[in-house]
């Protein structure tokens, strides 16, 4: 059986977030606003994407005026892969909490 | 507070130092996105994100080195430091553990300072702790032998050659470590995989001879000279004495040839030349299996006195003062199957004297392969 990675739901928000706009260079603070996610945990999980090569990290080429390079990130082809693969399985799984809800909803609402 | 914010920073660059390259890499990428925070207190927040992110860095690294040095160390003290102080070994074992735990402490800040830190990677960490594995259990499997074969302290007393026997073999084991050391630091840089290679074929050979003479192949060379002198001829013992001829001059040479190959297509700026990656892999991989043929028959012996090979003399004690103190007949039994035990493995000297061979067939190779004339300053060949 082929060794399919796990990730967690943080880092599968990361993943989503690099895998909206595949060709885009993203910065952790946007990767940060668009997750929720603090830097204590969102560079973490952005250093194992990269350990693991599943997304590619470099330093802006110019030097912007009037603040500090920044570190850019995307998803590799290894990456764009694992991170549609993982993000399909997860919204299955979301989906009978999903139900769920909605049908609790649906029953305080006097629905159903 | 942007007192505090750049405070904060500070703090957080400062202690990004402690990191490797990469690691700090990757705090100053979070360190250059602070402006980038609304507001103050969000800045702040970024900020303790990243002091996070250094201290748990910096703190698994440093604490899993230090709390599995601490269980080595312990598991060492345990096996080794124990034994009546009627054991002429006992005194030597606590020399054994003191030395080995300040070699193995000591060495890595002076290899740091004066050499370099480890390099980056899985393979340097994973052969510097490997290295320490084998040196902590090879001092206490030697420790457990010397003990079982010490127990008639009477008999054989620690005279001043035996001590400097002892401190040699310390010794040793400090050119071990700092060799380990210095191969697995930041400005030695090999082509990938050949250092990993060289270590794997070292095991491997040791492995093969440890199986050809698991009690080693003193007694054997012992038998191989007495039939030279009209004893009778023990056809196995030449066969495995040959088998270790053979891989002492076999291995340095195919693994010379192997790691010049690879070495020859590496063209990355700032890797040793493969002349000299050849002859460094060359004495490791020797260094490698005389250490571990050394481990491995150690710890035969210590679990399994019982089975070393026995040998016998004419009951006079040779080591005491006066050297013809006759062995009383009811101990003598004992007294040759501690020193049966004692004398077993291969003794100190391969372990310096193999990695020689290794080096000297590997310069004599690299002389074949580069001769002087054909060599540019930087060690590659010309036309390389």
């Amino acid at each position: 059986m082929a060794d399919r990675p796990r990730f967690s739901a943080q880092t599968l928000s990361v993943l989503a977030a690099l895998e909206a706009d595949p060709t885009a260079w993203l910065h952790g603070y946007r990767v940060a606003k668009q997750t929720g996610l603090a830097s204590g945990t969102l560079y973490p999980i952005l250093i194992r994407l990269a350990e693991r090569r599943l997304i590619e990290a470099r330093w802006e080429d110019e030097q912007p005026a009037g603040r500090p390079r920044r570190h850019l990130y995307r998803l590799t082809s290894d990456g764009l892969v694992a991170a549609r693969t993982a993000l399909a399985q997860a919204v299955p799984k979301r989906q009978p909490a999903a139900g769920r809800a909605a049908r609790r909803r649906l029953a305080t609402e006097g629905g159903a | 507070m942007d007192r505090l914010v750049r405070m904060l920073t500070g703090l957080v660059r400062g202690l990004a130092g402690l990191l490797g390259e990469q690691r700090r890499d990757w705090v100053h990428a979070l360190l250059a996105e602070t402006d980038d925070q609304p507001t103050p207190s969000a800045r702040l927040a970024w900020l303790g994100g990243g002091l996070w992110l250094v201290a748990r860095e910096v703190l698994m690294n440093r604490i899993i080195q230090a709390l599995a040095f601490t269980a080595g160390a312990m598991a060492l003290v345990w096996i080794a430091w124990p034994g009546a102080s009627t054991n002429s070994a006992t005194p030597v074992n606590r020399m054994y553990v003191v030395g080995t735990l300040v070699l193995l402490a000591g060495l890595p800040l002076l290899v740091r300072r004066y050499v370099g830190p480890v390099r980056p990677g899985w393979a340097p960490l994973v052969i510097r702790a490997g290295g320490y594995a084998v040196v902590l259990a090879l001092i206490a499997a030697t420790a457990v032998q010397q003990r079982i074969g010490g127990q008639l302290g009477r008999y054989f007393p620690v005279i001043l050659p035996v001590w400097a026997m002892d401190v040699g073999f310390l010794l040793i084991i400090a050119g071990y470590v700092a060799g380990l050391l210095i191969l697995t630091c930041r400005p030695v840089q090999f082509t990938r995989r050949v250092l990993p290679l060289a270590s794997g074929i070292g095991a491997l050979t040791a492995g093969v001879l440890y199986l050809l003479a698991p009690f080693g192949i003193g007694d054997k060379a012992e038998a191989a000279s007495h039939s030279l002198h009209g004893g009778p001829v023990v056809v196995a013992d030449y066969l495995v004495l040959a088998c270790f001829v053979l891989a002492a001059l076999a291995v340095p040479v195919a693994v010379h040839a192997v790691a010049t190959r690879l070495a020859d297509r590496d063209t990355r700026p700032g890797i040793l030349s493969p002349a000299r990656q050849a002859l460094l892999v060359t004495g490791c991989t020797m260094a490698t299996a005389a250490i571990l043929v050394a481990l491995f028959t150690s710890i035969t012996i210590a679990l399994l006195p019982h089975h070393v090979p026995q040998q016998f003399g004419d009951g006079i004690c040779p080591t005491c003062d006066p050297s013809t103190i006759v062995i009383p007949p009811n101990l003598r039994h004992e007294y040759y199957f501690e020193e049966s035990v004692s004398g077993a493995g291969d003794d100190a000297s391969a372990l310096w004297f193999v990695p020689l061979v290794g080096v000297a067939l590997g310069a004599l190779r690299g002389q074949l392969r580069y001769p002087p004339a054909a060599t540019r300053p930087d060690g590659f060949p010309e036309g390389a």
